[in-house]
């Protein structure tokens, strides 16, 4: 029954190529270290289902960010739960990431075919940093208000550009309503639309290319 | 390591997958169940008896409108609400409290003095001065509060 439901399926959609070609694909045998981009693709998706569910509450409004923030973490069931899984999923994101990046520096996965999945990879980690940069100021307390006016203020020491930096990034010359809402909306539409096209490209090339093998010794040719 | 014995470890693998993913998916997707629908199943505090104005207000015979603002918890916000009140009464002895929140998709009626009717203009609903239905889709008659009247001053229940 099964069986011939999936048959069905794929004779309309080819859905076993697909399937097979992801999850079924050989791979070289490798160490632990090359499954810290699936732990990294994990944490995007605990932060897009948390980050969902929390924007089912959170208000991006200087006069209820903070209320509803403590609303979610003390009165909805479980909001201190999804709450916890995205605070502490963004951390988990950019430590994975970064050792990610490591790993694939150190046993140079980034060498020809893979120079692109490097580069989508080095603009997925900057997006991952502004991440948590907006993410940062979403709460709406003392921490994230004096911290964002720091990181703020830094864009906008640089000559000649600095002022228009700070600006751009403020929404104005203060930190203020302006400033909420456009981190919000970087947080929760512009970043997501870039992160989510760069992680189909940088999997997709993953796939196509095959993951690389461990460098051996002795492959130097001295001529 | 024999061909049988690749075949099975090949299929243990991918049913842990299936399994752990399963489980995770669980674990994430019950708890965001509750996370949406659990304030909404939160009861809402009753407000008791309020009152609503004076019973001289009453003109036997004419349904009279009083407003009354109620506080409300929504989330994290405190507001006010506002509820309409028809007070109805024939011998000006016996009262009767209707809400002006029409039974059939709760547009809000008024009361045509002319026509001696309430009306609802969403979907042309009818009602009497007793809040019976005389036409149109309402289900049923206006929805009633409890009343009780001390000391010629008029009391309502607000659930």
């Amino acid at each position: 029954m099964l069986n011939r439901f999936s048959n069905w399926l794929d004779a309309r959609t080819g859905w076993r190529n697909i399937w097979e070609g992801i999850f079924l694909r050989k791979v070289p045998k490798v160490n632990w270290l090359y499954t810290l981009g699936s732990a990294s693709l994990f944490i995007v998706v605990n932060q897009v289902v948390t980050g969902i569910l929390l924007t089912i509450y959170y208000v991006p409004n200087p006069d209820h960010a903070y209320d509803s923030v403590q609303y979610i973490t003390t009165q909805v069931a479980l909001g201190w739960l999804i709450r916890g899984l995205h605070h502490w999923g963004a951390s988990a994101m950019v430590v994975l990431v970064f050792l990610h990046m490591l790993r694939v520096i150190f046993l140079g996965s980034y060498k020809f075919p893979r120079e692109v999945t490097w580069f989508s990879g080095v603009v997925l980690f900057l997006v991952t940093i502004g991440f948590g940069f907006t993410g940062y100021l979403l709460p709406w307390d003392e921490k994230a208000y004096w911290a964002t006016t720091v990181g703020t203020q830094i864009a906008g020491t640089p000559p000649v550009i600095g002022d228009v930096a700070l600006r751009i990034l403020r929404g104005g010359e203060d930190l203020t309503a302006m400033t909420l809402v456009r981190f919000f909306g970087m947080h929760v539409w512009v970043l997501p639309a870039i992160l989510l096209s760069l992680v189909g490209l940088h999997v997709y090339l993953v796939i196509k290319h095959g993951i690389s093998t461990t460098p051996k010794r002795g492959e130097i040719k001295h001529e | 390591m024999s061909e049988e014995s690749n075949l099975s470890r090949r299929k243990f693998l991918a049913k842990a997958t299936v399994g752990i993913g399963g489980a995770i998916t669980a674990l994430i997707g019950i708890p965001a169940i509750i996370y949406v629908v659990g304030p909404v199943l939160k009861k809402e505090g009753d407000s008791g008896w309020m009152r609503i104005g004076p019973t001289s207000k009453v003109t036997p015979g004419t349904p009279t409108l009083f407003s009354i603002k109620i506080e409300r918890e929504t989330g994290w916000v405190t507001n006010q609400q506002d509820i309409m009140v028809y007070v109805y009464t024939d011998d000006g002895r016996n009262y009767a409290a209707m809400s002006n929140i029409c039974t059939h998709l709760a547009c809000r009626v008024r009361w045509i003095e002319e026509r001696q009717e309430f009306f609802c203009p969403c979907h042309n609903g009818v009602f009497d001065k007793h809040g019976n239905v005389l036409a149109g889709p309402p289900p049923r008659p206006l929805d009633r509060f409890e009343l009780k009247t001390e000391n010629d001053e008029i009391f309502i229940k607000v659930g």
